[in-house]
């Protein structure tokens, strides 16, 4: 048990060895890349709000992915219903965009959580229903809902004094999340996050639909023998799943971008499912990973300026993060033996 | 080349069960042979010995002579004995041909060659070309069948092969079976099916409890005297008093229960119909894979059939889920303790909270009451002498027959007028088999009743006031059990009839 939550240290020990050999073969003191990589980015305060600005949609859409996850119910198109969040709370926040008032803000955040909402929908209920793949529904509607943003945000939407650029018009002051520092990008978002934790630490530990849940998650003929209503589950976990993916995207537009455009988000969506299973599916785990995670992001970003590599490797290090850890998850089980082979013992 | 292949002294003990005690046998060629017995017997122990499966504690095999050394399915394959094991090893997606052709030494062109004239031999056709998921049972049969004779085995060992097959297809298997007999394949037909030993073997070994009960020429048997050495005659000893009463009402009744399902493997169930009186044990005796599962869960309410008409206590219960069910004041304890009735990875406070019935207020709306069900459950462990009184402590660290208590406990504590139970003391120790035949005893005492669907034969003549046998999905009639004998039992569950 102790090593079940010991297995994502090893798992980043492992990425950042990892990452050491790759920028020495690429010809750089690994030493130094790394350093570029993963301290310089926090190295001051602005660079650790930009860290907290970056964990905040990760933590807040892992955390909604964890109920799917625990009850077994594979839900990998977090990033469509964070565009399609993004795109209700966005549209709303168009309708008010020459206004001002207190009201707008938790309209839109609420706009933004249902779209999500009604987005992770649709897989459940043709899970349910129809009984097709959830895997398959939910990634195929990620291109879905970014095609729809695509098509918004150059036609109908897009700002009439903009000169035809894909974006929409900029989002009044009432639309926009408060930040919390002069100078500093980071938001008010981030107690949305902070919220999602601990209410997701209530409802998984302290209430029947947490139980409902941890049961179906480690064994659905056990769930189905106690009678639970499978369906309903699934609609909920998904329901409860999309809305945190929607308030990620609507935390993003209404913070550091201010409009919709095309790129919203770096593959939120996607990264979280790996801070999902670093966090071991669990809320403050999950802090943790989110932080873990998102200076990746930063540490590429540097990287690209100080070493002129490109920022992908942000995702070349958040694919060996998960590849370690479902390493190291998967080898935990096993005893390792060191046999001597003789030569006619060998089989073809 | 005649085939001689003898087994000696086989052993083969797990942790609280002998699998195979001491096991001698010996087969040749020209004929083919039949191991039966009932499930747990040990035949699958020893088969799963000669394909290399698993190794033997003890004893050796001999094929012509030689020593083999069976340390892996390999070493089965390379000294020619070849297996159809009961559950197909078949790349569903693939085509017939490129399942064929994984392990192949050839190239595709002689293979295919071979291949041919084999169907041309023993009159197959199947379509090479089609995947494999397109095909029958039967089919697919074939196909591993082929696979086996493309390395011109000695020994071919098929395990409960008619399990998934049509009448059409059983029938085509034992001819195509005849033929590879005469050929000089030695056959080597697994079953607890008495009918297909006398219609298909020329001799017959029998297993009971991991020993090799009698061998025998298949002409000298009928059902009646093979069913005898199959279920044993040692009758049960402690039988409770008979609790039958004419007038007592119904308080359970089940009407036209009907159950198909496209899945080979599952059982379809064909207009059941019986009824429980108040303080009775009704028996359910059968061979596993006989429908038990299907009949525990459409009682238990897990499967919905449509146009079944549930009575419980003069109410329609038939589209109630297992929940709802439980508030009507039944109960199950299913067949699969360690992941169906209770779950390993959770504390025994957790399992207990399964059983969550409205008056219990363990979830008080939708919140936790975790101080209720530790209560509960801490009652439940002393009440049903589980050998532990730590409610947080994982039930995967309890014994089998712990376990058992426990989930009994968690069943029996809402005072329920119906338990349906399902092999109840499957894989216990004999104290565990006692405590719980005593607890199953006292319900019936207190004027409430039990369904007890069981493989053990012992067990049902021990406790029920009536027996039924279910085989292929189809209920015999149900009998007094003071009319019951074991062999009558065993005829019955052999697919045999009575009277």
């Amino acid at each position: 048990m102790a090593l079940y939550f010991f297995t994502p240290f090893i798992a980043i020990i492992l990425t950042i060895l990892g990452g050491g050999i790759i920028f020495y073969i690429l010809g750089f003191n690994p030493i130094e890349a790394l350093k570029f990589y993963f301290i310089t980015p926090i190295s001051n305060l602005y660079g650790f709000s930009e860290l907290l600005l970056k964990a905040t949609p990760l933590c807040l859409i892992a955390i909604g992915l964890s109920f799917c996850f625990k009850s077994n119910n594979w839900n990998i198109g977090a990033e469509g219903q964070l565009t399609f969040g993004a795109i209700v709370g966005g549209g709303v926040a168009l309708l008010f965009y020459n206004q001002e008032g207190f009201y707008i803000l938790p309209l839109v955040i609420l706009a933004g959580a249902i779209g999500g909402m009604i987005f992770a929908l649709i897989p459940a209920i043709l899970k349910t229903y129809f009984n097709t793949n959830e895997i398959l529904v939910s990634l195929m509607l990620v291109y879905v809902s970014k095609l729809l943003l695509d098509y918004l945000v150059v036609g109908p939407w897009s700002n009439p004094e903009g000169f035809n650029f894909p974006e929409t018009r900029q989002f009044s002051d009432s639309s926009r999340m408060p930040l919390l520092f002069e100078g500093l990008r980071i938001h008010a978002g981030i107690f949305l996050a902070l919220a999602a934790v601990m209410l997701s630490w209530f409802i998984l530990y302290k209430t029947y639909l947490g139980f409902q849940i941890k049961v179906s998650g480690l064994s659905l003929k056990t769930a189905k023998y106690a009678g639970f209503k499978g369906k309903t589950m699934i609609l909920v976990v998904f329901m409860i799943s999309g809305a945190c993916a929607g308030l990620a995207g609507v935390g993003e537009i209404t913070g550091p971008i201010g409009q919709l455009h095309r790129m919203i988000s770096p593959d939120y969506g996607f990264t979280a499912i790996i801070v999902a299973f670093l966090g071991r599916l669990n809320p403050f785990g999950i802090i943790f990973a989110s932080l873990v995670v998102a200076l990746t992001y930063l540490g590429a970003e540097t990287a690209q300026i100080f070493l002129q590599i490109p920022k992908y490797t942000g995702q070349v290090f958040q694919g060996m993060i998960l590849f370690f850890l479902l390493a190291s998850d998967y080898l935990l089980f096993f005893k390792v033996k060191i046999l001597s082979l003789k030569k006619n013992e060998l089989r073809h | 080349m005649a085939t001689d292949l003898r087994i000696s002294n086989i052993s083969k003990i797990y942790p609280g069960c002998i699998a195979n005690d001491n096991v001698s046998l010996q087969f040749k060629s020209g004929k083919i042979y039949a191991l039966l017995g009932e499930n747990g017997a040990g035949k699958s122990t020893l088969v799963k010995i000669l394909s290399g499966v698993i190794s033997p504690d003890n004893g050796e095999v001999f094929l012509n002579e030689k020593n083999l050394k069976l340390s892996s399915p390999l070493d089965a394959k390379k000294n020619k004995i070849g297996m159809v094991f009961q559950h197909f090893n078949l790349f569903e997606t693939l085509s017939v041909f490129e399942n064929l052709s994984i392990d192949a030494t050839e190239d595709n062109k002689s293979l295919r060659v071979r291949i041919n004239e084999i169907f041309k031999k023993y009159n197959f056709s199947i379509d090479l070309d089609v995947p494999v998921l397109n095909l029958s049972a039967g089919q697919k049969q074939k196909v591993e069948i082929i696979r086996c004779l493309l390395r011109s085995p000695k020994v071919l060992i098929m395990d409960e092969p008619t399990s998934v097959l049509t009448e059409q297809e059983t029938e085509e298997l034992f001819i195509s079976l005849k033929k590879f007999c005469d050929e000089g394949i030695l056959i080597i037909y697994i079953t607890h099916k008495l009918k297909e030993v006398l219609s298909l073997c020329d001799e017959v070994a029998v297993m009971r409890k991991g020993k090799v009960v009698s061998v025998s020429q298949t002409q000298n048997e009928k059902v009646e005297t093979l069913a005898n050495k199959m279920v044993g005659q040692k009758l049960a000893k402690i039988k409770k008093k008979i609790n039958i009463s004419k007038n007592k009402d119904e308080i359970f009744k089940v009407k036209h229960l009907n159950f198909y399902s496209d899945d080979p493997f599952e059982t379809n169930l064909v207009n059941l119909n019986f009824s429980v009186k108040k303080g009775e044990c009704l028996g359910i005796a059968g061979i596993s894979g006989n429908g038990q599962n299907e009949l525990f869960q459409i009682l238990s309410g897990e499967i919905i059939t449509p146009n079944t008409s549930i009575i419980f206590r003069n109410k329609e219960i038939a589209k109630l889920n297992p929940k709802q069910r439980r508030e009507y004041l039944m109960a199950f304890s299913p067949e699969d303790r360690i992941s169906q009735a209770a779950v390993p990875e959770l504390k025994i406070y957790e399992n207990v909270a399964l059983n969550n019935f409205k008056s219990s207020n363990f979830f008080e709306k939708g919140l936790v009451n975790e101080r209720k069900i530790k209560d509960h459950s801490k009652k439940i462990l002393s009440d049903f002498s589980v050998n532990t009184d730590n409610v947080e402590l994982k039930s995967q660290f309890l014994s089998g027959g712990n376990l058992q208590k426990l989930i009994l406990g968690r069943e029996l504590i809402t005072a329920p007028e119906l338990l349906i139970c399902y092999n109840p003391t499957w894989g216990l120790d004999v104290g565990a088999i006692n405590y719980i035949h005593e607890t199953l005893i006292k319900i019936n005492d207190q004027e409430k009743s039990t369904i007890l669907i069981s493989t053990d034969t012992e067990e049902l003549l021990k406790l029920s006031d009536r027996i039924a046998v279910i085989y292929k999905g189809k209920l015999s009639k149900i009998m007094p059990s003071e009319e019951v004998t074991p062999e009558k039992l065993g005829v019955l569950m052999g697919g045999g009839s009575i009277d």
